[in-house]
């Protein structure tokens, strides 16, 4: 049986109609693998608390230091782990992607205006200077005035960076690709979003298998939902 | 209905099992390899593996006599291809069985089906030396099931299947989902309603289909028995899982139940991009199940038998091809290691078969095909006597024809043991 703080939840969000089906008349949206399976309805399965998101120092796209637990806490946040050159089709690019079509179909759900965030953060501190980050993020960093604030953070170094990848559990390993001719620095990793609720715990954890901003919207129904 | 099908099936299995087990000193069942690995690891090894890590299971009077993982060096171009590395003992014996990766693939779990203790080695700072990092204990007061069974790699944590649980030690069991440092998150029961016998044994994913789908097999009261007793008695014989479970994997809740008769064990997904089919062997009817999806419903039939079903061969372990065109099937009571062409999955065919031992377990090939690695035990129990108690892991060339030996390590004169489940492993898997 659902509470009332849950049911009108569900009546506020589904007020809110399409919006929160990303449509596929949006181009962006258009290259997005197509979700394979109906996925269960928001509200009817739970999202386990699989760990608390750590917390560690981060710079700011204006290069002033933050504490990564600002961002994780009191909002529902979509966390990825990213660097900006990563080509890999089923890696960062993707995860950008998603985040885009998230960013959209936030902005046009007013009643999860100013209740999620998204936070974008480099584990590649070496080339992904605030400077770097500041050029890759564009017109997506955030905007508070449209209610859907997107962060994006890199870390000072690999020192500061290593207790958050490892605390998230988002391997990471240089390689060297030497097949294009000059050799090319990659940092291998498994891409990983998390889902964070507003006290700070991990909820969710989305490989490219699953990743989807269909899934990702049903989730965060989910847990507005809860008590 | 549902159910009544399944009842009727197993009883005109159970007594030629008996039968033919009863007839045996002592027989026995088994998870492997690249191919069966989580969708969610990443890292697999598509080259020349450099070792083959082995849970063997501790022997009274053998070496130190616990359970173990033990390296082998398996790449040929190496000095001591064929040889033991080295071992890392647990201190106790409890039944060791499997193992998995986590989705980093830098640990490695792995339990006993005695005890409800999960050990946790680090063979990401140094692949060639594993080492036991952690004990997770609770796996017991958090979920009430014993013998962890599968471990299957899912985003940064671990889904546990148990085989029974520490009420009444029965087949009545579930699963425990821990995140990656050890921690425990929650239980999942097998399902004991619409079908369901609340049996576990293997479970599998596929993420693009948000499908997981479970076996079962049998609890504690009967797989730590000596199988000679435990085929005369059969009340216990009864005590068997005959059926299969397709869960809403996002939710972790079960949908459909089928009707697989006695005691579907190892399930392996195509791993071809658009296939949305799992196969899986039954050992003790001895036949494939092949579980698809059809205008959005999941069934599971029959499609083949392996050897002569009146002998029990025992099928205990499958290996699918990376390309979802061929399996392995290895039955341990004649010691055969069989191929099947999966070209038509719904009809598979045997077109090859070679005696690799007198005993044999578990079956694993690398991510191209060409090596074929085979382990010996099934269950401490359960595994023959005398001569026949052959403890090893063999490998073997496979060119599409035939099997060729490479290499053998005698797990008995090594005093490592009983030889049971295998994972690969690379040095270019070495942390940075």
């Amino acid at each position: 049986m659902r509470s009332a703080k849950a049911e009108l939840a569900l009546v506020a969000l589904a007020s809110a109609g399409a919006a929160l089906a990303p449509g596929p008349s949006r181009a962006h949206e258009a290259a997005l693998p197509p979700l394979e399976f109906e996925p269960p309805a928001p509200g009817t399965y739970t999202l386990q608390r699989i760990m608390p998101a750590p917390d560690g120092e981060v710079l700011g796209l204006d290069g002033h230091s933050h504490r990564l637990a600002r961002f994780t806490h009191d909002r529902i946040t979509v966390l990825g782990f990213v660097y900006t050159t990563c080509i890999d089709p089923e890696g960062c690019p993707l995860a950008q992607r998603v985040f885009d079509s998230l960013q959209r179909s936030l902005v046009e759900t007013p009643a999860l205006r100013g209740r999620v965030r998204l936070v974008t953060l480099s584990f590649d501190p070496a080339r992904d200077t605030p400077a770097a980050l500041r050029a890759y993020a564009g017109h997506r960093a955030a905007d508070e005035r449209s209610g859907v604030a997107w962060y994006f953070f890199t870390t000072r170094s690999a020192r500061e960076l290593t207790p958050l990848v490892e605390g998230f559990g988002q391997d990471v390993r240089v390689s060297v690709d030497r097949l294009g001719g000059l050799p090319r620095r990659e940092l291998s990793h498994v891409l990983k979003v998390f889902l964070i609720d507003r006290a700070g715990f991990v909820r969710e954890i989305y490989s490219s298998l699953f990743l989807h901003p269909q899934t990702v919207l049903n989730d965060i129904e989910t847990l507005l939902m809860e008590q | 209905m549902h159910r009544r099908i399944v009842g009727l099936v197993l009883r005109a299995a159970l007594p030629a099992a008996a039968l033919v087990l009863a007839s045996m000193t002592t027989a026995g069942v088994a998870v492997a390899d690249e191919t069966c690995n989580s969708p969610y690891i990443a890292k697999l090894i598509k080259g020349q593996e450099d070792y083959i890590y082995v849970w063997a299971l501790g022997v009274e009077g053998v070496g130190d006599g616990s359970d173990k993982l033990v390296t082998i060096d398996v790449n040929p171009k190496s000095k001591t291809y064929g040889k033991v590395l080295g071992s890392v003992s647990v201190g106790t014996r409890g039944e060791a069985h499997h193992m998995g990766f986590t989705d980093d693939r830098r640990y490695i779990w792995a339990g006993g089906l005695a005890e409800p203790n999960i050990y946790v080695f680090d063979i990401g700072k140094d692949p060639a030396k594993p080492a036991l990092v952690k004990t997770i204990k609770d796996m017991a007061d958090k979920s009430g099931y014993l013998g962890p069974h599968t471990y299957y790699a899912m985003p940064g944590r671990m889904l546990v299947q148990g085989l029974s649980n520490t009420k009444d030690k029965s087949g009545i069991t579930g699963m425990a989902l821990y995140n990656n440092k050890g921690d425990f998150i929650a239980s999942y029961p097998m399902p004991t309603d619409n079908g369901g016998d609340g049996y576990g044994y293997d479970l599998a994913v596929n993420p693009k289909r948000n499908v997981l789908l479970t076996s079962s097999f049998t609890g504690y009261n009967n797989y730590m028995r000596p199988l000679g007793d435990l085929v005369k008695d059969a009340e216990a014989m009864k005590k068997f899982g005959n059926t299969m479970v397709a869960w809403d994997l996002k939710a972790m809740k079960p949908k459909q139940v089928f009707a697989v008769p006695g005691a579907p064990l190892e399930i392996r997904w195509s791993l071809k991009a658009g296939d949305n089919w799992a196969i899986t062997a039954t050992a003790l009817t001895s036949k494939l199940w092949l579980v698809k999806e059809s205008k959005g419903e999941w069934t599971a039939k029959e499609v083949a038998t392996i050897g002569d079903p009146a002998k029990i061969p025992l099928p205990v372990d499958i290996s699918i091809r990376r390309d979802g065109k061929g399996l392995w099937v290895n039955t341990f009571m004649d010691g055969t290691t069989r191929y099947f062409d999966l070209s038509n999955p719904e009809a598979p065919k045997q077109t090859y078969e070679k005696v690799t031992g007198k005993q044999v377990n578990m079956i694993s090939q690398s991510w191209d095909g060409k090596r074929v690695y085979i382990t010996s035990s099934l269950l401490a129990n359960w595994d023959k006597g005398g001569a026949d108690n052959e403890q090893f892991l063999r490998g073997f060339a496979w060119d599409g024809k035939e099997l060729k030996p490479t290499f053998e390590v005698d797990f008995t004169k090594e005093n490592l043991g009983r030889a049971h489940h295998m994972k690969l492993g690379s040095r270019s898997l070495k942390s940075s």
